[in-house]
């Protein structure tokens, strides 16, 4: 550090003091930061989670999507056999490699005639949240040719949600 | 056919009873004269063979035209088209979706299409709207049993709830509503009850030990999955009170699915729907190589079809799955040994 000029040192410590204005004030605000967060914080995090899935819950099983009566509960309880840890993948019916928004589409509109959801729309999420969420800890495999089973969620309107 | 009434039906079982009593008597002393004696041999010389034909689930909405009616009317004309023909027709549960009048009546209108005598159980779909009213004034009591060619039939309501309806509040639409829902967070675990657990002990108090029974509920007599019901409470309880009988073959709706296994004295096999099929649960199948294949999709028929069951001499059976489309595994399609 000897060989340091004055110059540089200065502009060094100039840097150093920017940083650290800037780390303290994401702080302070805390809406940048990631990490550490407050157990108020992640507890918060993680009721919008829920609340996303209580969502996705609602519209896998109240048959609003399709129009022939069909909810996807009727043919994916819990969740199940939509294997949401195997995309993207090809697949068959989509006759190419697509996702799984694409699919819970195809499957809105093919065997409940219903109307695509916009990708980004909250409904997209909240399917894709809820398809997801019964299916934590399963490991990420796409392609992977497997039928799951799914894990009960408690989340849909009138369930108790933990 | 129509549904058999409770008048038309009296008589039916009467006739076939008949033929029991005929059989019952010179049976035994024929097998004992030769020397063959036992209980088993005896047995064998009850039954005159015989095929009958099984429909399950068809979850019928209210919607003119739906794809579901289509399904039905092609299993019952599958059935119509059998050769021999079958000697009956039982039908293990949810013709309808919501329980609605409705779905009920049109799912009679085409199951009067059978050319031979049907009958019924209901399925939780049918009856919690109004708690099987409806149901009841369509195909009559919810619990029945005949003798057929020395073959006991036994149908029992096996979809009883405790009420979880009056504390909550709930409508009938809105505890229909529940229910329809397989994974139903709040239904609970339902049976067949008290009630029907008396009248079954009674029904087959006075059978001999030989007699061959077969039995039919909405939901399987073990338990297989009983987050989405695919059991029966109070199976242990009908399962003993039928323990004495030699052989029993028990089949099941409610599962969308082939699905097998053998308990006791007893083997059981778990029905195709005609309306959509059921993934498996996530637990290890008792018979794993009775499974069928993954589904497409797209093919709306994939997954669906009708049911022959053929019963020999010896009270062996066969459950032929008759799957509209070709999902079943060689195994499978080679029928399912009772
Ligand atoms: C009439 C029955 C039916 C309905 C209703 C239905 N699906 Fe499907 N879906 C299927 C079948 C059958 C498959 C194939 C399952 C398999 O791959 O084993 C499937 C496959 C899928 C898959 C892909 C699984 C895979 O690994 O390839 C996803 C995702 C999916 N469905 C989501 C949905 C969503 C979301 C809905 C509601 C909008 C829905 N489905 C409604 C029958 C249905
Ligand atoms: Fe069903
Ligand atoms: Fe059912």
């Amino acid at each position: 550090m000897n060989i340091l000029t004055k110059q540089t040192y200065m502009r060094l410590s100039c840097v150093t003091a920017v940083t650290v204005t800037v780390l303290t004030i994401m702080l302070m605000t805390d809406a940048a930061a990631k990490s550490p967060r407050s157990d108020q914080q992640i507890a918060q995090e993680r009721q919008a989670l829920l609340e996303a899935v209580a969502k996705g819950d609602g519209l896998w099983h109240d048959g609003k999507l399709g129009t022939n009566g069909l909810a996807c509960g009727n043919c994916h309880p819990d969740g199940s056999a939509t294997n949401p840890h195997t995309w993207p993948k090809y697949q068959s019916n989509l006759g190419k490699v697509g996702t799984l928004r694409e699919m819970i589409n195809w499957c809105i509109t093919v065997p409940m005639q219903g109307k695509p959801l916009a990708y980004d729309s909250t409904e997209m999420v909240a399917m894709e949240t809820y398809a997801t969420f019964a299916h934590r800890g399963v490991a990420i495999d796409p392609g992977k040719d497997e039928q799951h089973g799914a894990m009960p969620v408690a989340g849909g309107p009138g369930y108790p949600t933990h | 056919m129509k549904h058999i009434s409770r008048r038309q039906f009296l008589g039916y079982s009467m006739k076939a009873g008949a033929t029991t009593l005929f059989t019952g008597i010179l049976a035994p002393s024929a097998t004992s004269f030769f020397g063959y004696g036992g209980v088993a041999a005896a047995a064998t010389k009850k039954v005159s063979p015989f095929t009958f034909a099984v429909l399950t689930d068809a979850h019928l909405y209210d919607i003119k035209d739906h794809k579901f009616d289509k399904f039905l009317e092609k299993a019952v004309a599958d059935v119509n088209s059998l050769q021999p023909l079958p000697d009956l027709v039982l039908y293990a549960g949810d013709i309808g979706q919501s329980g609605k009048e409705s779905e009920l009546s049109k799912g009679k209108k085409i199951l009067d299409k059978l050319t031979m005598p049907y009958k019924v159980i209901p399925g939780e779909h049918d009856y919690y709207l109004d708690l099987g009213k409806a149901w009841r004034g369509f195909f009559g009591d919810d619990h029945w049993s005949f003798d057929h060619k020395g073959v006991h039939f036994i149908g029992m309501n096996s979809i009883l709830v405790p009420d979880f309806w009056t504390m909550a509040g709930l409508t009938p639409k809105e505890r229909m509503g529940r229910m329809e829902e397989l994974e139903c967070h709040r239904c609970g675990l339902w049976g067949v009850g008290e009630k029907q657990l008396e009248w079954l002990a009674a029904d087959v108090k006075k059978l001999g030990t030989d007699t061959p029974v077969i039995i039919m509920t909405h939901s399987p007599l073990w338990s297989y999955y009983p987050r989405w019901n695919f059991q029966t409470y109070d199976a242990p309880e009908i399962n003993s009170i039928l323990s004495k009988f030699e052989k029993v073959i028990a089949i099941h709706g409610h599962v969308h699915q082939v699905v097998y296994n053998q308990f006791g004295n007893t083997t059981s096999a778990g029905l195709l729907s005609t309306s959509w099929p059921w993934p498996y649960p996530p637990v290890d199948l008792p018979y794993p190589e009775y499974k069928m294949n993954r589904v497409d999709p797209g093919d709306f028929e994939d997954g669906l079809g009708s049911h022959k069951v053929a019963i020999s001499s010896d009270f062996s059976g066969e459950v032929d799955y008759r799957a509209f489309s070709h999902l079943l595994p060689e195994n499978v399609k080679r029928g399912l040994k009772m």
